[in-house]
């Protein structure tokens, strides 16, 4: 990962972006987290699994763009192509990095470097497109700045109740192994590993007092939203089909 | 107690004693207690254990099995992992066996030979071994390294695993290295706490027989006094007591069948040696190392290392080998604490004797080269628990079963381990005198016979209660450099398609696993801060 640089007025007052650019930080990713609040939103264009996190072993609720590391068929010609942009793209090229090491300290504002969303400097006098600065001139947050703000923000509590989630899932068993043999157009098949999703049989079978538990919390929407993203599958075999057959 | 009227022979069996803690006592007590519903009112298990003897505490290795018996103890992976000190281990490392020199090692990993069962691989090995006129053990031709990848996973200190793999679960086989004292202690909680076993700290003063007059007296215990607890009776005693073997040995006076004319090893000295520092890297396999009248294990734990020197007295003084060991470790040994743990090698004519069962040492011993005495343990808790009599009459049956089974197994192990001496080239005395016909067993003899025309195999080991496969015997034997002899015997080789696939595949695994797998440090680490998932 490139290395992160903590936001400071006086060294980024100048410093401008591209926002829709921040759409590219979405290429070749083809397993993007996403948090219980925006299941909903992206139920209507991808399935929505768990993985396990490569450096903790923790499950995560992930959006499917793709059926191999690298593929995301949701980004073409430059841009993302789905009505929804999830949180973990709109946030880009910003971070929330961690004062100390220790896990313990203050949230800063953090920017990758390397973005294609930073704006060049020739670029940003010469074209038309539009560009955000970070700051006012009178070194008050932007708009674009105080929306960032708001979308780490509400990360930052997603990524806390999907961690609830898991817990609560793991609690009730209700976790199992996603196996997944596709066949493609072109008769290539593929198998995916390492995905999760919700055992609809143990679901069924939950006693009174665990069912009222998960409602109560308000996990049974994010758990069904699970379920119902399932359908998303066959889009995304149909469009995977459609990049192979060249059929636009 | 059985009324007087009652035929001794229907008594149920519902109270299991065991007498002695330690990781045979816990682990017996807690396959019995899990298999019969012990908390739900089952069978009940009784464990005493003196406060005042400590447990000798030397397994500090395993074997996958531990992976199963922690399963069916319903243990979880992590939580063993952070209580007992415990490391993954994918094998051994046996380093100067063949003739000494400084790079002379060679693996028994655990992890079977790519294509091991489809053909025979050990022909095409030597085949391209020889043509090659590579050295006999430059490590990129050797057996191990050529038809397994766990090999290079260990030489890279590379864990069988990653964070994302389930408890239990494994990239490449594997089992594990722990602390043996903290062992004890985790599975007595569990025992005690989530499967119901009734522990009592007391020494047993006394074993009282079914009453003499009795019609029903056949020679069965009847209870153990206890010191404090008075008599403690059971329909069936498990005798875990150790080298005193005080039920088996002492009380019934089952006779102990020596085999140190096999194998010489009689004396252990062992050191616990701290790491440099917290994120020292932490060896994935026992190391075991050639010496003079012995050789020396080295078992990488989270905390420390376990090492020690276990040799034949005969061949080497006590000085001579703490220097040894002195010189092993480095200068990291002052300081430390050196014990000195007697060798008995070999074991009871016979394990059960009336409703008596004897696990652990008090069954027998061995030097632990191939990690036995805990496997042994696991094997015997099985047994007892999965065939458990549902009545005195049963118990004969099963406890010549039992009897049948432990004897096959023992001679079997003691087989493996004298293979290991026999095809070194180093010529101390100690090493030689190994080397002698008279002191090698006729079934192992008859077996090195037969190897010599073709690779060991399935069809050797025909038994339901084979311990090692034939895939353990090619690794120490081609790892040694036995040569077999395949010009009679060119059917063996017609099909080298299948053998460079097998060659090719085994690459493949290798790169595969140096590209997914983290340091056995990293990963230890990572247990520690997440922990495993159970899927």
């Amino acid at each position: 990962m490139a290395e992160l640089i903590a936001i400071n007025p006086k060294l980024h007052a100048t410093l401008r972006f591209q926002p829709e650019q921040a759409e590219f930080h979405s290429r070749g990713i083809q397993l993007l987290p996403v948090v219980p609040a925006e299941f909903a939103s992206i139920a209507t264009q991808s399935p929505i699994v768990l993985t396990k996190n490569g450096q903790t072993g923790q499950f995560v609720t992930v959006a499917m763009l793709g059926f191999a590391p690298g593929e995301n068929l949701w980004f073409a010609d430059g841009s993302w192509q789905g009505t929804y942009l999830p949180l973990q793209l709109q946030r880009q090229p910003f971070f929330l990095g961690q004062a100390d090491d220790s896990g313990q300290g203050d949230y800063v504002l953090c920017i990758d470097p390397d973005s294609p969303a930073i704006a060049q400097e020739q670029h940003s006098t010469a074209t038309e497109t539009a560009t955000e600065a970070l700051f006012q001139d009178d070194g008050s947050d932007s708009p674009y700045l105080q929306q960032i703000k708001g979308v780490l923000a509400e990360l930052l509590q997603g990524e806390q109740q999907q961690q609830q989630l898991v817990q609560a899932l793991l609690a009730a068993n209700l976790i199992q192994p996603l196996s997944l043999e596709i066949t493609f157009a072109n008769q290539q098949s593929t198998r995916l590993n390492g995905l999760y999703t919700i055992d609809q049989q143990k679901l069924a079978a939950l006693d009174a007092a665990t069912l009222v538990n998960l409602h109560q919390a308000g996990w049974l929407a994010p758990i069904y939203t699970i379920i119902a993203s399932a359908a998303q599958l066959y889009p995304l075999i149909a469009r995977k089909n459609q990049q192979l057959t060249g059929a636009a | 107690m059985t009324t007087a009227q009652a035929p001794i022979n229907s008594v149920a069996i519902k109270t299991v004693v065991i007498v002695g803690g330690g990781n045979a006592g816990w682990l017996t007590a807690g396959r019995i207690a899990a298999k019969h519903k012990t908390k739900q009112g089952g069978v009940k298990v009784i464990l005493v254990e003196s406060p005042t003897i400590a447990p000798i505490g030397v397994g500090e290795g395993t074997w996958p099995t531990m992976r199963s018996t922690l399963i069916a103890l319903g243990i979880s992976e992590t939580d063993f992992i952070r209580h007992c000190d415990a490391t993954f281990k994918q094998g051994a490392k046996f380093a100067r066996w063949v003739d000494g020199s400084k790079d002379d090692f060679y693996y028994h990993p655990l992890v079977l030979p790519q294509g091991f069962g489809k053909a025979d691989m050990a022909a095409y090995w030597q085949a391209q071994h020889a043509t090659a006129g590579m050295p006999s053990f430059s490590p990129a031709s050797s057996f191990s390294n050529a038809l397994c990848y766990q090999e290079t996973i260990c030489e890279q200190g590379l864990a069988p695993k990653t964070i994302r793999t389930a408890e239990f679960s494994a990239v490449a086989n594997y089992a594990y290295h722990l602390d043996s004292g903290k062992f004890g202690q985790f599975l007595q909680q569990h025992c005690t706490e989530k499967l119901g076993v009734t522990h009592i700290l007391d020494d047993v003063i006394a074993i009282h027989s079914v009453a003499d007059g009795n019609h029903a007296a056949n020679g069965d215990i009847a209870a153990v006094e206890t010191k404090n607890h008075g008599a403690i009776s059971g329909d069936l005693f498990v005798d875990c007591t150790g080298f005193s073997s005080l039920l088996l040995g002492k009380h019934y006076q089952v006779p102990f069948k020596a085999c140190d004319d096999i194998l010489f090893i009689d004396t252990a000295l062992a050191v616990q040696v701290p790491y440099e520092n917290a994120d020292s890297p932490i060896a994935s396999h026992t190391i075991s190392t050639a010496q003079e009248a012995g050789w020396i294990w080295d078992i990488g734990l989270q905390h420390r290392r376990g090492v020690g020197y276990v040799y034949a007295s005969k061949y080497c003084t006590e000085e001579d080998a703490r220097a040894t060991l002195a010189q092993y470790v480095g200068p990291a040994i002052e300081g430390l604490t050196v014990r000195k743990i007697p060798i008995v090698s070999g074991h009871r004519t016979k394990f059960w004797q009336n409703n008596c069962v004897a696990v652990g040492l008090s069954a027998g011993f061995l030097e632990p080269l191939e990690a036995s005495a805990l496997v042994l343990v696991e094997l015997s808790a099985q047994m007892i628990s999965e065939q458990l009599p549902a009545n005195r009459a049963l118990m004969d049956i099963v406890a010549k079963r039992f009897n049948d089974t432990f004897l096959y197994r023992w001679d079997k192990i003691i087989d493996f381990l004298k293979l290991h001496y026999l095809l070194s080239q180093r010529d101390e005395p100690f090493w030689r005198d190994n080397r002698d016909p008279a002191t090698i067993p006729q079934s192992l003899l008859d077996l090195l016979q037969l190897w010599r025309y073709r690779a060991p195999g399935d069809l050797d080991f025909t038994s339901n209660n084979e311990v090692f496969p034939a895939a353990s015997y090619q690794y120490v034997l081609y790892g040694m450099g036995f040569k077999t002899d395949y010009s009679h015997s060119g059917y063996l080789l017609d099909n080298w398609d299948f053998a460079t696939q097998q060659f090719a595949q085994n690459q493949k695994m290798i790169n595969q696993a140096l590209s997914m797998l983290p340091t056995n440090r990293e990963l230890i680490t990572k247990i520690r801060d997440y922990g495993l998932n159970a899927l």
